[in-house]
């Protein structure tokens, strides 16, 4: 199975789908919860600066310049987390104290947006400042600057966001690819499915589809496929079991009467005997009847060819051809067989003798004087991942089968109407065909030759 | 011919032995694999028709039974099941020709002459065959009919070769299919009829005495006129 398939699958959409809104939900819900505890911070600490301003204003105010000065100095002793930093500077702009030499390049902080500008480092222009600080008057021209360092804050805000972002992205990568394992396990499933299903259709009806061991919605598709096919085999089998009893019990009687009348024929003279003569010939026309019906049952009843013998395809059909070729040179039908190289399949080979015998006495039966018949052996290329095979094709240029007439004319008695009445037969030549074909693991098709019919056989 | 018939079906067993009789053959029916062998042990039979379903031991068995006591009867099979796969297991098991119910009394009877005649004749080493002033040379593969040279196609030399070789009496289509062609299958048409009268043209066009005759029902016969 191809990725695109599974990426491609309504399974997968519907994960991927789920996961980008869920992920997008998680993240407006993060994202709101993240503004609002660094709006908090950055306000917090806005509030400790203008704090700190007015401590100073109160210090200068009871012990002047001096006390300012130590209380600067004693604070430089605290842990660096709260530690801020302070410029005192006199009327002229003349340094008095603090750690901070000269201005530092800062935003005066005031509440308001500012806080939210703040709080938003890493969306839009960044605020390119180091300090957050703001001028206090203390009196005689004296002045003084509190800051402290935003820009720690603000490298922690981002880190937080950066860590926000990528786990989004981790759990909507992990989110697909966990989605694309699903997808493709349930698209494995289907499609086990349906190669059972078309495994089941084409050769063997007996078959049922093997049950998934875990509920789902796949196991219960099976067993409702499986309960189809239980009654449409049950029908088969009801139609086949009724034609089959009718000939098995006809089969008795009728060979004791065909019998009889042939006795009864040693004691009459002509012309009676002449009429019993074509009695005794349809007695025996439907005792082979029944026995081709019979036949096909049994081909199909039973199990597969298992074992066999190796059957050298060439020789076997250089053998079909040679017994025909007569019949075709006498109504001067160009008769050719084309079978290039070495083929080699496992089989009975009475048995796909039959086959091609029963298609070449349809394709001569049906082609008109002068017409062609043609029969080509190829090998043919495995598909859908089955062996390499044989393909054998008998194309004749007779009147063909009408399309809408193909499938019906394996149906055990159904003839096209127009064969009739003008060629001899029971309707039961193709049904064995295709039971041999079928009993030999092959399949086979019918199709336009324009115009004719051809008779498409695979064998493995 | 002197023929055991062990059949368990007291109906067809009874038309097979009076056809058998009628065609001028000694016929002694028993009904079941036990008095077969039981019977087929105290006398001598030129041939032996065995069913293979019947009651109390089927014919299978009885054939071995037979084979292992040394007994070489040629045998013929007769069976209701038209399996391919039965027709092999009879002939590996000792039989030494088969055939499927329902048949005709005239394939029957062509099948038993064979059987006997090639008992008779057990090992056939001759290099030429000939039939009125029909010979064929088996090792040069020349066929000469009143000294004249006669060109034939493989198949038909092996279908004249078959019906020289058992000149004078009745082979039925199926038989010429089984041994000339190698195939056991139910031809749709008579294509035999076809390779027959080709033939046919080859040896008798421009002779007097035709050779090669159709016999109504059954199949050819290969030898001067008889009168039937």
């Amino acid at each position: 199975m191809q990725a695109r398939d599974v990426l491609s699958s309504l399974t997968f959409r519907y994960i991927a789908q789920y996961v980008l809104a869920l992920g997008a939900a998680v993240f407006a819900l993060v994202g709101a919860f993240y503004l609002y505890l660094s709006y908090n911070a950055v306000s917090e600490l806005g509030a400790s600066v203008l704090e700190e301003g007015e401590t100073l204003q109160i210090i200068y105010r009871g012990q002047d310049m001096a006390g300012v000065v130590q209380y600067i100095d004693d604070q430089a002793a605290r842990p660096a987390s709260h530690r801020f930093f302070y410029l005192v500077t006199d009327a002229d702009g003349e340094k008095i104290a603090g750690n901070l030499t000269e201005r530092p390049n800062y935003r005066e902080f005031d509440e308001g947006s500012f806080g939210l500008e703040l709080a938003l480092p890493s969306l839009g222009k960044p605020v390119d400042v180091d300090f957050l600080a703001r001028p206090v008057e203390l009196g005689n021209g004296n002045s003084a600057i509190v800051a402290t360092d935003y820009a720690e804050l603000a490298g922690s805000i981002e880190l937080v966001f950066q860590a926000l972002v990528r786990m989004m992205a981790i759990t909507v990568i992990l989110g697909m690819v966990a989605g694309f394992f699903v997808a493709w396990r349930a698209l494995n499933q289907v499609e086990r499915l349906n190669r059972d299903i078309s495994l089941i259709i084409r050769s063997d009806p007996s078959r049922r589809l093997s049950l998934d061991p875990d509920e789902g919605f796949i196991r219960t598709l099976a067993i409702a496929v499986n309960q189809i096919l239980e009654q449409m085999e049950s029908l088969m089998q009801g139609v086949r079991r009724v034609s089959d009893n009718i000939a098995h019990d006809l089969r008795t009687p009728l060979t004791r009467m065909r019998n009889d009348l042939s006795q009864l024929r040693a004691r009459v003279a002509e012309p009676e005997r002449g009429q019993l003569d074509g009695i005794i010939e349809e007695c025996d026309e439907l005792l082979s009847s029944f026995n081709a019906l019979l036949r096909i049952s049994a081909l199909e009843a039973g199990s597969r060819l298992a074992g066999g013998t190796r059957v050298d395809l060439n020789a076997l059909l250089n053998d079909v051809f040679e017994l025909y070729e007569p019949l075709a040179l006498e109504r001067n039908i160009d008769f050719e067989l084309d079978a290039p190289g070495q083929h080699v399949c496992t089989g009975e080979a009475d048995l796909l003798f039959q086959v091609f015998a029963n298609l070449l006495d349809n394709a001569l039966k049906y082609t008109p004087d002068g017409g062609e018949v043609t029969v080509r052996l190829r090998p043919s290329p495995g598909a859908d991942g089955e062996e390499e095979g044989h393909s054998i094709v008998v194309a004749d240029s007779g009147v063909g089968i009408p399309a809408k007439e193909r499938k019906n004319v394996f149906r055990r008695f159904y003839r096209v109407e127009s064969s009739r009445t003008e060629q001899p037969g029971n309707g039961l030549g193709l049904s064995l065909v295709q039971a041999i074909v079928h009993y030999h693991h092959g399949t086979i098709e019918l199709g336009s030759n324009n115009p004719g019919l051809q008779v498409r056989i695979r064998l493995p | 011919m002197n023929i055991l018939l062990v059949e368990d079906d007291r109906q067809v067993g009874e038309f097979i032995v009076s056809e058998l009789k009628a065609a001028g053959h000694d016929c002694v029916h028993e009904m079941d694999g036990a008095a077969g062998l039981e019977r087929a042990t105290d006398e001598a039979f030129d041939v032996m028709v065995i069913d293979r379903m019947m009651p109390r031991m089927d014919g299978i068995t009885l054939l071995n039974a037979l084979r292992e006591s040394g007994d070489r009867t040629p045998v013929l099979v007769l069976s209701a099941l038209g399996d391919v796969d039965d027709r092999v297991q009879g002939l590996h098991r000792g039989a030494d020709d088969y055939l499927v119910k329902p048949f005709s009394m005239a394939e029957l009877l062509a099948r038993l002459e064979v059987l006997h005649r090639r008992a008779g004749a057990s090992s056939d080493t001759r290099t030429t065959l000939s039939v009125a002033d029909l010979s064929m040379d088996l090792l040069h593969q020349e066929v000469r009919r009143g000294g004249t040279d006669i060109t034939l196609q493989p198949r038909e030399y092996k279908l004249l070769e078959y019906l020289m070789r058992h000149a004078g009496q009745v082979v039925t289509r199926t038989m010429l299919l089984e041994h000339v062609w190698g195939y056991h299958f139910d031809p749709q048409t008579n294509v035999i009829d076809v390779h027959v009268s080709r033939l046919r043209q080859k040896i008798d066009r421009d002779f007097d005495e035709p050779l090669l005759a159709t016999v109504r029902g059954a199949g050819y016969r290969l030898g001067p006129v008889v009168e039937d």
